[in-house]
């Protein structure tokens, strides 16, 4: 953190500090982060440490262009899971970004590199 | 979006506090009038009646302030979801959380109304004042960590009951414990109400630590947890805050044991110390809202930092980094094509720019440490005094300091020319903020050159540096490097309780006098000087 986001935040003007208020973090994944994969397919499980809106969640696959996709997400998954499935998957290196809503109010999000290889 | 998602994170933390700040003083209200004002009616006379009627009028303001922010929070939440799931408005708004913000702000409604029609002569909020202090406060027990649990869900929601509870009857009651105090002119019954007072808010007290307990087990688990994650590291603030307000409560339990023998005695030293209660009561509340915002610490054992970890970040080193780097060295002077590809917040800090921002904050815990010990020495040696009583003035050299420092990519340093710069709106925002700090330096040495007279311009000082120091509690978390995160947390959230102490022990010496004011008057500088030599010994790495 530098002086001036400390001052900013000292001076009542912090707005430019931190990311998306946090609360459900991840407890596993898969894939794990920096796992490299292989096939064209790929399940994916995100489990988190609380209860989470799946209904207000999702699941984007960012792929070597830059392209964002929406995954659909599975509705049979736990009340800490978010579920979905990636197809069609080339050789080369992907994000999954994830946002999920807990049912008291806090939204989090983040990103799981991963790459395939055949 | 990026930038929306950003100003949610800190606007949400803010909101949530102003909410538990607005529920606080109108539950207290309900509170005093049920337990206090109403019962007590024929002791207190013609004054009871003016008591009355200035208690529902604060009553209706903040829970017109309740609606107001609950409106905003479940309108903010809603657009976030929408904007960024890219799903309709309406679905968005079916969230658990929307729906909890709709109805406490529908109560928030009922409350302000019942209180409106109260001042008008209306008697139905007399009993209708216990079931809307109750459902106000369980329907935002619905809106907390315990509804995501899988575990003792129902225990958490109690134990959050409780402490709410105890935290809005106790702190959220002293605004009208003060209305009584200045509006009761009888000295018995004002001794009766201080009593009653005392009790209640013993009361609240046993309810707010019950409450609090049982979540910091649950939510902490482990006592290692308690410096070795964020969760833990804000937790301790929060008891340090509840311990200094315990402090003031003691202080005036004495005062108010002491007025029951001498109905008639001097009453400024209550009346300041819960003044003060009111601050530090606000600052625990939002520092409770910083925390809501936090995964709990039970959940993080293996992000945790290590005990060694936060010696080896905290432990004072010299000499300090009074030389900086070059420009050269840091990452601002790489190619824009060199980290164009990475997301916001993700390039990687170079040893130069951790040593850079070491060097920054270092010379600018210099102009701290150097404030805090001329007004030291104005009190303590009348020959310096007329020297040292210009200590302002240092804030407009710590702006300086800033102005040519604070951004490594314009000039004196960068690349950028000064005009240029200005196009970048966080350049032009810590420009603006530069301007502030010599502004505030200048007024308060108007101040104290007795150049500004009006009645307020002293308080500029104090309620700046408590607000401030509540400010750097609340703040959002990002929550990319849990560990990283909680050694920031470790350095900064002491910074906040000695800007909490500066602050309030300043009113306090403005408010007070005798042996208090002086004592109070010393307090503030040390702080003061705390504060510099936290900044002089920061490290971020």
């Amino acid at each position: 953190m530098g002086l001036f986001r400390l001052v900013s935040l000292v001076a009542c003007l912090a707005l430019t500090g931190g990311g998306a208020e946090a609360h459900a973090i991840v407890l596993n994944s898969t894939p794990r982060p920096d796992a490299i994969v292989s096939g064209r397919e790929l399940a994916i499980e995100i489990r988190f440490n609380s209860r989470i809106d799946a209904g207000r969640s999702h699941i984007k696959l960012f792929g070597r262009e830059g392209a964002a996709v929406s995954l659909p997400l599975d509705e049979s998954a736990s009340e800490d899971m978010l579920k979905a499935r990636a197809t069609g998957l080339a050789p080369g290196s992907y994000r999954l970004h994830w946002q999920t809503l807990s049912p008291d109010g806090h939204i989090s999000q983040g990103d799981i590199p991963f790459r395939v290889d055949r | 979006m990026q930038l929306f998602i950003e100003i949610y994170g800190f606007l949400s933390v803010v909101l949530r506090g102003f909410i538990l700040a607005a529920q606080s003083v109108s539950v207290g209200g309900l509170a005093f009038l049920l337990l206090l004002v109403w019962p007590l009616a024929d002791a207190l006379g013609p004054s009871g009646a003016v008591l009355e009627r200035r208690a529902l009028r604060l009553v209706f303001l903040s829970a017109c302030g309740l609606v107001a922010a609950e409106a905003l929070a479940a309108a903010s939440l809603t657009l976030m979801l929408a904007g960024t799931l890219d799903i309709p408005v309406r679905e968005a708004a079916e969230a658990r959380a929307v729906a909890v913000d709709l109805m406490a702000a529908l109560l928030g409604a009922v409350v302000a109304l019942s209180a409106w029609r109260g001042r008008r002569g209306g008697v139905a909020i007399r009993s209708a004042a216990p079931v809307l202090a109750a459902l106000l406060i369980g329907v935002q027990a619905g809106a907390t960590h315990a509804v995501s649990q899988f575990e003792g869900a129902l225990a958490l929601a109690g134990a959050e009951l409780l402490h709410m509870g105890g935290a809005a009857v106790w702190i959220g009651g002293i605004p009208y414990f003060l209305m009584a105090l200045t509006d009761v002119a009888d000295p018995r019954a004002r001794a009766e109400i201080a009593s009653r007072f005392s009790v209640m808010a013993a009361g609240a007290v046993a309810a707010l630590l019950a409450g609090g307990l049982l979540m910091a087990a649950y939510y902490v688990g482990a006592p290692e947890a308690l410096y070795g994650a964020s969760y833990g590291v804000m937790l301790s603030a929060k008891i340090v805050l509840f311990l200094g307000l315990l402090f003031l409560g003691g202080l005036n339990f004495l005062a108010v044991r002491k007025l029951r023998n001498e109905p008639a005695g001097p009453l400024l030293r209550t009346r300041r110390f819960a003044e003060t209660e009111i601050g530090v009561g606000l600052t625990v509340i939002f520092c409770a809202a910083s925390l809501a915002s936090l995964p709990p610490a039970r959940d993080l054992p293996n992000d945790r930092a290590s005990f060694a970890e936060i010696v080896d970040r905290l432990e004072p080193r010299l000499p300090v980094r009074l030389d900086s780097p070059d420009f050269e060295a840091l990452s601002a002077a790489l190619p824009a094509e060199a980290t164009k590809d990475l997301p916001p917040g993700t390039q990687p800090r170079r040893a130069a720019d951790i040593a850079w921002s070491e060097y920054n904050h270092h010379w600018a815990g210099l102009f701290v440490v150097a404030m805090g010990v001329m007004a030291l020495l104005e009190r303590m040696s009348r020959r310096l005094a007329p020297i040292m009583r210009h200590w302002p003035l240092v804030f407009i050299g710590l702006a300086g300091f800033l102005f040519l420092r604070a951004d490594e990519s314009v000039w004196p340093l960068g690349r950028l020319g000064l005009i240029e710069s200005l196009r970048d709106p966080e350049i032009a925002q810590h420009r603006l903020l530069t301007l502030l700090i010599v502004a505030f330096g200048l007024f308060e040495w108007r101040v104290r050159l007795g150049r500004v007279t009006k009645w307020w311009a002293p308080y500029v000082f104090p309620i700046s540096t408590a607000t401030a120091a509540a400010f750097l509690l609340t703040h959002s978390h990002a929550l990319t490097n849990l560990k990283e995160e909680t050694l920031i947390e470790i350095t900064h959230t002491p910074l906040a309780l000695v800007g909490v102490a500066a602050g309030w022990s300043r009113w306090l010496e403005l408010r007070l006098d005798g042996e208090a004011k002086k004592i109070a008057g010393f307090v503030w500088p040390v702080a003061f000087i705390l504060a510099g030599l936290m900044l002089v010994f920061y490290r971020e790495a």
